[in-house]
Parts: structure tokens; C-alpha cells; sequence
């Protein structure tokens, strides 16, 4: 009777996220070890993972998460940016530069506002996490403004879509899963998105050059583990502080592999024959002057404060 | 009350002309999409979402008029076995457990849309669809959806219609 | 209570809810519902629109109705008809080479629809009550197109392939590709079938009746709005044009021009049939498919998959074995429902356990197709058994099931040639679109 009024007693979480489970991914990893740290501190506490949206849809997390379906998500922001349109600035073109910027920038002031508008959402951070990515191309590299004009672009974000579209692109609307087929096709010729995606999805069949991160890249994109506030509230004291550790080691672990994420995805990309370049920080500075007078003004009319939070991001050295 | 089917019914019939012609023009912009972006080589922003939408849209504006046209598939395994009146007796509980269904479902989706509506949601995307419009589809439908159930409780009640329909399987496509 | 006893207890409820006639849709819906209330609680229960809406928000789905479309406009004209004449003519040297035009016009508007009660009705409108007054046999005239109308979802395009590939999440370009050659496999097994009761039968009236070479000419330009279509659809999907998803708005255009400039159907009162057809079939199948998507989230929120997924793998039996379990399984379920409900129903929980058990989820998405297939003529449900009910009302439906049974057999052999030759399946999507992606 004992053992099962603890069993009983042990409080379980779900988490839920979008990326591949048990394939040695590094955001389901991220997640998975979270669960792993808090069942070791055995605070009767178990977080059941659900991996590749298994349980919600991957942009139904947020809403899935304050309505209470979910507790714990692995969650790119910018989905959200729709609720909260300073979510926007999480997937901007241009204002993470590198893993070492992007490690700055979570002590930065710009961070503290983006945080302070999740936790009035009644949501908690649980860990930061940053992720490169690049652009693709079936035709030449993609290193200027002008080498992407009369492309057909399909691109992973709003924000980064009105940059491709003010250089000269042509934005084209498809769904993720999609991509490989419509570059196979040419119903795309070019396309932006997180290193992970490019390897995952094979986008290196179809592609004939990589723009990779490097150290002026311009695709970074906020994907924090998020907490629903509630939820947390529920937990004694001790199962929050195991909670929090394991999430600082997570958190740890996801900076290092995600520099790894980089890495593999040049590796990949060479070994199947395609062309590898980075950008140079004057050519990422003339996508940074397209993306003043395109995404960058228009998320400055749409969020009250706008200019100035991308005036803070820009400002972290 | 059988002012009431009738009004029902008329109501479930436009309703579904209105989804009919959501279908179509969900046609008429995928290939306006193709179009502007193939021929022209143009950029396509808002169509995908809208077509998307629209045939949500469809499908829960559609679904009073399918109930009508009894066109909503079910088993009837057991009903084919019984005698007249016991399947009368089932074909009520049947039609009373889609109501239920859809009344609990108009319940929920009201307090989701009016969150929407309040809280200003939009998509994500370029074109930030305001999300109120598409999502305002469940409520609607599905209050529809349970005024019909109630004219088909009470017509399988009185006997006006047979339960479950004359054909076979209820649909036949 | 564990997982799988719940998962049991679920089980037990869908059937004696699905028993009393409710609708599939609502059917899974009220179940849903109920578990997640208890488990969950009033906070589950308030995510329930939620759900539902974003199910269906996909572009995806949207090749659904238009693909319906496309067969609804088709059938409503005399297209079919005209398809099914063009073939006789040009056939009518080979013994039941009626039965034979009727399989191939099958085949071919198959290629136009994604759905087989349309290919069934449009064709069979004609074929039928041709055959028989021609002095074939009725059992050999309905069975034909019974089997050759379920061509319509193994051809593509094909909705059941287009579920499959949403809930199993591969590509639906190459699940299409795969249906080819099985497809014309079938075809001709089929038209094999039909030669050999004919011969074996003698000489029937038919054989008399001589087409000159001017009067098949004469029939080809009947063929060739069929042929602007297909090549329409084709360019729009492998040119660049459009996305798997997209390029069914071209085929749903192009058949509904078809039908206006070729057939002259433009006048509301013809116009309309069509789209209560569209909007009837395909509502049936969103809806299904919405609340299949709560039912899926109520069993993985309450772990049921999972652990399901987790005591198979444990199981350790063959792995023929299971897949000859699996398809018994789709088989039963294929005698209730529509293919729609099976694969939306079954998918989330079959798949995990095939890819582990090392099947090709693309090779897997045909059997299961072909399986589906043979449902749509088994009794009691069976959508293309009450089309032909339709078409020839005074045919007894055991007179079907006789006439079909031979050309069931075909389809199981069929199913046991792909186990044993699974390149009939994957060879033309891995010439085309390279290798598979896992
Ligand atoms: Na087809
Ligand atoms: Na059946």
C-alpha cells in the first residue's frame, strides 16, 4: 500500500515536441534529458516525452501548453509570433551572428524583454537554445542580395520571407515536408532553414550550394524549452530545483551540440558533392540593409516597441 | 415543430451552398496560385493559407448539409439485423449520441473563438490571417449541425423518417 | 489501470458506439471526448475545438476535395461512357473483349480520380447494362467492374494514398509513383481473368459485330479530353508547376472545363450535382478525419499507443507473420468501413509497428491500398457494391459477390506478389525520385 500511495503521489509532466524521438536528435535529446536528470534526482517527478508531435501539432504547442495538454515544449517562439508579435524578433534575419553571439545576447537586455513578455503569456523558460541554419540553392551560391533575384524561395520564417522578397526573390508558400519534392521539381529553387532541417529532410540531393553559418550568419532562430507557468506552480520546492538543474545541464549540452549541428551539416553537405561558402561580414551586412527596410520595418509597425528591440539586439557585441 | 425541421433544414442547405462554394473557390485560387507564380514568377503569399482555410471552413459549414443528405458514413451491421421497432429505438440513441457530440463540440469551440477574437490571433505567417474568421466555421457549423440532430430526433421520434436512412451504409460514395 | 487495458477498454467502447450506427465521425468524436474528460479533465476537454480545427488545418488535405471533384465532374457527363466505347471498339477482335474495354476504361479513369465509387458508377453506367445485353455473363459483367472500379484509389492519384502519406508522413509523390505498376499489374491480371471466362464460355453475340477501321478512328478523338487532363496533371506535378497537393486544383479545373467545353454541362441544374457530390464525400471524409485526429490524441495522451507499439516489439514474432496478422486485421475492418475511416483510424498505431518490424512504409502504403481495395467490394459495407446496386438494381447482390469473388482472389494474389516482389511497388518512385528517404 505504501509503495503505491508514492506512485500515486508522484506527479507526471508531458512534453511534447516536433523533431524525430530516440535518433539521437539534439532538441529531442535536449528534452530527453531533462526527463532522464529529473527521474535520477527522484523527486517523484516523471516527464513523459512525446517526440515528433506525436501528441499535438508541432505550431499547436504553445496554445496546447497554456491550455494545459501539455506542461513542458520544445518550442521554436516564432510560431507563437502570431499571439505575440514580438516573437517575431526570435527568428530575424540577421541579429545572431554566432554561437558565441547568440550565448551574449541571452544575458542581453533584448532577451530580458522577449522573456518578460513569455512569462506575462504565464509561461516559463525552462532552458535557452539558439539555432544556426542557412540558405540553399539548385542554382548558383547565395552570398549577395542580388545573386537571389527571380528565385523561387521558399522560406522557413515570416520574417525571413520578406527579406527574400526584398531582395528580389519570388516567395513561394509551401509546407515543410514538401521542400525536398518542390526543389526536386523546381517549383523551388532556393529555401532557408535551420541546419538540422537541411540534413534531416536530405535538402543535399537536391541542393547545389550551401551558405552555411560560419561566423557572420544570419539565420538564427530562439528555441527555447518552454514550461506552462501552472504546471510549474504545481511542483514542491525540491522537484522545481531538480527541474531547474537538469534543465542548466540541458541547456549546457545543447550549446556545445549545437555548434555540432553546424559542423554536420558541412560535413554532410561536402561529402555529397555540394558547394560549401559562408558570408563575409560585408555581404552579411547587405542583407542586414535589406532586411532594414523590409522585415526589420515591418515588425517595428507591428510590435509597439519594435524599433527598439531590434535596436537592443543589434547593439550586443 | 415541423416549422422548425423545415427552418433547420433550409438553414443547413444554405449552409451548405456556402461550403460548396468555398470548395470552388479554393479550386479557382490554387490555380490563380500557380499561375501568378509559375507564368508571371511572382510571389504567392496568402493563397496557401486561404485555400487551406477555406476548405476547413467547407468542412464544418458542409457538415450540417451532409447529416441532411445523411451523407455522414456509420456501420450498420446491427441495424440491418433488427425488427422495426428496436432499430427505431437504436436509430434514436445514434442520433441522440451525434448530438451530444456536436453540442459538446459547439460548447468548447465558443469560448476558443471568442479567445481568438479577443486576444487579436493571427497566423505566423507573411500574410497574419486574422484567425477569428476561419475559426468562427466550428461554432457556426456545429450549432447547426445540432439544430438538424434535434429535427432528426424528432422525426425518427414520430416516425417521419426511418432510421437511418433507406440506402444501405448511408452514403453511397 | 495499465495502458493496454485502457487501451482495451477504449477498444471495447468505439465498437459498441460504432455499433449503434452513429456516424464514424461522431462516433470517435463522443468517444474521444468521454476518455479525455475522465482522464483529463475540464482542461482537456476546453482544447477540444482546438483540435479538432487544427487537424484539419493542412495543406495537405486540400488535394481531398479536389481530387473528388475531378471524379464528380467526370461522372456526371457522359465522359465515361465515351471512354469505355473507344476501348470496345478497338477491342472487339479478343475474346470478352467488352469485359476487357471495361477493365481498361476502369484503368484509365482511374488515372482522372482519386476515388473508386466514381470509377465504379462512371464507367459501369455504360458497361453494364452493355455487357449483358450483349449476352455476357451477369456475374462476370458487375464483378468486372466492382474489381475494376477499386482500381480507382491504386491508379493515382489516389485519397487513400493521400491519408496514408499524411498519417504516415511520407512523401505522397512517390506513395503515387508506387501505385503505378501494381495498378497496371492489377489491370492486367484482371483483363486476364475476363479472357479466360470468355473463352472458356464460347462465342457470344458481341463477336459478331464488326467496327470498321473508320468507325475506331472515329472514336479516338472521344479519348483524347481524357488523355489533356492526365498530361495536364503530370506536367503540373514532374515540370515544376506545382506540388503533389497543388496540382490536384489543376486536375479539379481541367475536369471541370472538361465537362463545360467538351460535354456542355454549364447549366446550374447540372452544375449543382457535381458540387453536392464533392461537398458530400469529401465533408464525409474531413469530418472523419478531424475527429480521428482527437481519437489519435486521446490514445497517445493517455500513453495507449505507445504502449501498444512497446508490447508488440516485445512480442518478438516473425515479421511475415505480423504483417499477415495486419492485414487479416485491415480485412475485417475492410468488410465494416470505408477506407477513409480504416486508414485514419489505424495508421497511427500500425505504422510504428511495421517500420519497426523493417517494412517499407512506401511498399507498406500499397498493400495497404490494395487491401483496401478489397474491402470496397466485401459485403456488408462496401461502397462500390451499392454503386453497381445502383447501376443494375435487379441484380442480385450474392450474383456480385459471385461474380467479384474471383477478381478478390486476383487482389490477394496480387498482395502475395508484392510480399514476394516488393519492386513492383518501389521501383518506379526509386528510378524517378532516387532512393528513399528514412
Ligand atoms: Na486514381
Ligand atoms: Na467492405
Amino acid at each position: 500500500l505504501a509503495a503505491f500511495g508514492a506512485a500515486e503521489a508522484a506527479t507526471t509532466l508531458k512534453a511534447s515536441h516536433q523533431f524525430p524521438g530516440g535518433k539521437g536528435d539534439v532538441r529531442d535529446e535536449m528534452v530527453q534529458m531533462i526527463a532522464r536528470e529529473v527521474a535520477a534526482a527522484d523527486v517523484g517527478l516523471e516527464i513523459r516525452v512525446y517526440p515528433g508531435a506525436s501528441l499535438v501539432k508541432a505550431k499547436e504547442q504553445w496554445q496546447a501548453m497554456l491550455k494545459g495538454q501539455i506542461d513542458i515544449t520544445s518550442f521554436p517562439l516564432d510560431y507563437a509570433s502570431g499571439r505575440h508579435a514580438a516573437f517575431g524578433a526570435t527568428l530575424m534575419p540577421g541579429l545572431v551572428k554566432n554561437h558565441a553571439h547568440a550565448r551574449r545576447l541571452n544575458e542581453s537586455p533584448f532577451m530580458a524583454e522577449i522573456k518578460k513578455e513569455i512569462e506575462e503569456a504565464g509561461v516559463v523558460v525552462l532552458a535557452d537554445a539558439w539555432l544556426a541554419g542557412g540558405f540553399g540553392s539548385k542554382d548558383k551560391c547565395i552570398l549577395e542580395p542580388d545573386d537571389v533575384q527571380g528565385l523561387k524561395a521558399r522560406s522557413a520564417g515570416a520574417t525571413f520571407a520578406e527579406m527574400w522578397a526584398g531582395a528580389g526573390a519570388s516567395i513561394i508558400n509551401i509546407p515543410s515536408n514538401e521542400v525536398y519534392s518542390a526543389l526536386q521539381t523546381g517549383v523551388a529553387e532556393a529555401t532557408d532553414t535551420s541546419s538540422g532541417s537541411f540534413v534531416s529532410f536530405r535538402l543535399y540531393e537536391q541542393l547545389k550550394c550551401l551558405t552555411a553559418p560560419g561566423e557572420n550568419a544570419l539565420w538564427f532562430m530562439y528555441e527555447p524549452v518552454l514550461m506552462s507557468k501552472r504546471s510549474f506552480d504545481r511542483l514542491d520546492e525540491k522537484q522545481r530545483e531538480a527541474l531547474m538543474e537538469a534543465a542548466k545541464k540541458a541547456e549546457d549540452y545543447f550549446a556545445e551540440e549545437s555548434r555540432k549541428l553546424d559542423e554536420e551539416l558541412v560535413a554532410t553537405f561536402e561529402k555529397a558533392g555540394v558547394e560549401v561558402v559562408t558570408m563575409t561580414p560585408e555581404q552579411a551586412e547587405m542583407w542586414r540593409e535589406v532586411a532594414r527596410r523590409t522585415s526589420y520595418k515591418s515588425f517595428a509597425e507591428q510590435v509597439p516597441n519594435g524599433q527598439e528591440l531590434i535596436d537592443m539586439a543589434l547593439e550586443v557585441e | 415543430m415541423e416549422r422548425y425541421a423545415a427552418a433547420v433544414s433550409w438553414l443547413s442547405r444554405l449552409s451548405g451552398y456556402v461550403a460548396a462554394g468555398l470548395i470552388l473557390l479554393a479550386v479557382l485560387v490554387v490555380c490563380q496560385m500557380l499561375f501568378v507564380r509559375y507564368a508571371l514568377g511572382q510571389s504567392a503569399i496568402w493563397q496557401n493559407e486561404f485555400v487551406t482555410f477555406s476548405l476547413v471552413a467547407a468542412t464544418f459549414l458542409g457538415a450540417p448539409y451532409v447529416l441532411l443528405l445523411r451523407g455522414h458514413v456509420n456501420v450498420e451491421l446491427v441495424p440491418l439485423w433488427l425488427g422495426p421497432r428496436a432499430k427505431r429505438v437504436l436509430g434514436l440513441a445514434a442520433s441522440l449520441i451525434g448530438l451530444v457530440f456536436c453540442v459538446l463540440v459547439f460548447i468548447t469551440s465558443i469560448e476558443w473563438w471568442w479567445e481568438a477574437w479577443a486576444g487579436g490571433w493571427e497566423t505566423s505567417s507573411v500574410w497574419r490571417a486574422r484567425l477569428w474568421i476561419p475559426y468562427l466555421s466550428l461554432p457556426v457549423g456545429s450549432l447547426l449541425l445540432s439544430l438538424q440532430y434535434v429535427a432528426e430526433v424528432w422525426a425518427i421520434a414520430t416516425g417521419r423518417v426511418p432510421p437511418f436512412g433507406a440506402l444501405p451504409g448511408g452514403a453511397e460514395a | 489501470m495499465s495502458p493496454l487495458a485502457l487501451g482495451l477498454v477504449i477498444c471495447l467502447v468505439t465498437v459498441l458506439v460504432l455499433a449503434t450506427g452513429t456516424p464514424v465521425a461522431f462516433a470517435l468524436g463522443i468517444v474521444a471526448f468521454g476518455f479525455i474528460a475522465l482522464f483529463d479533465g475540464w482542461y482537456g476537454v476546453m482544447a477540444t475545438a482546438d483540435t479538432l480545427f487544427a487537424g484539419l488545418e493542412d495543406f495537405t488535405l486540400v488535394s481531398i476535395p479536389m481530387f473528388v471533384m475531378m471524379g464528380a465532374a467526370v461522372a456526371s457527363s457522359r465522359a465515361g461512357s465515351d471512354l469505355y466505347e473507344a476501348l470496345a471498339r478497338w477491342l472487339h477482335r479478343l475474346p470478352g473483349s467488352l469485359a476487357v474495354a471495361n477493365i481498361g476504361a476502369c484503368a484509365l479513369f482511374a488515372a482522372l480520380t482519386g476515388s473508386s465509387p466514381a470509377t465504379c458508377a462512371a464507367i459501369g453506367k455504360m458497361g453494364i447494362p452493355e455487357m449483358r445485353r450483349r449476352g455476357y455473363n451477369t456475374g462476370l459483367a458487375t464483378g468486372a467492374i466492382a474489381a475494376g472500379g477499386t482500381l480507382g484509389i491504386l491508379i493515382p492519384p489516389s485519397i487513400t494514398m493521400i491519408l496514408y502519406g499524411i498519417a504516415s508522413e511520407s512523401s505522397i509523390g512517390r506513395l503515387f509513383l508506387a501505385g503505378v505498376m501494381p495498378g497496371l499489374m492489377l489491370t492486367g491480371l484482371f483483363s486476364a481473368w475476363a479472357l479466360f471466362v470468355s473463352w472458356r464460355q464460347g462465342p457470344l453475340a458481341d463477336a459478331d459485330r464488326r467496327y470498321s477501321l473508320r468507325e475506331r478512328l472515329a472514336a479516338l478523338p472521344r479519348v483524347l479530353p481524357f488523355v489533356v487532363v492526365i498530361v495536364g496533371v503530370v506536367w503540373a506535378l514532374y515540370g515544376g508547376v506545382a506540388t503533389p497537393s497543388e496540382a490536384a486544383g489543376v486536375g479539379a479545373m481541367l475536369c471541370l472545363l472538361l465537362v463545360a467545353l467538351v460535354y456542355r454541362v454549364w447549366r446550374w441544374r447540372e452544375l449543382w450535382p457535381i458540387f453536392r457530390d464533392t461537398l458530400k464525400e469529401s465533408v464525409m471524409i474531413l469530418m472523419i478525419i478531424a475527429t480521428s485526429i482527437l481519437f489519435g490524441y486521446m490514445l497517445a495522451s493517455l500513453y495507449v499507443t505507445q504502449a501498444l507499439a512497446e508490447w508488440i516489439a516485445v512480442l518478438e514474432v516473425n515479421r511475415w507473420v505480423l504483417l499477415g496478422w495486419i492485414n487479416l486485421l485491415l480485412l475485417v475492418a475492410g468488410c465494416f468501413l470505408p477506407p477513409a475511416a480504416i486508414i485514419l483510424m489505424t495508421t497511427p498505431i500500425m505504422l510504428p509497428i511495421v517500420t519497426s518490424a523493417g517494412f517499407d512504409p512506401i511498399w507498406f502504403g500499397v498493400m495497404l491500398t490494395v487491401n483496401m481495395e478489397l474491402g470496397l467490394i466485401t459485403p456488408p459495407v462496401g461502397l462500390n457494391l451499392y454503386v453497381i446496386n445502383g447501376i443494375a438494381p435487379d441484380v442480385p447482390l450474392t450474383t456480385i459477390l459471385k461474380g467479384s469473388l474471383p477478381f478478390m482472389l486476383l487482389m490477394v494474389l496480387g498482395m502475395v506478389l508484392l510480399c514476394l516482389f516488393p519492386g513492383i511497388a518501389t521501383w518506379l518512385p526509386d528510378t524517378l525520385m532516387g532512393p528513399a528517404l528514412v
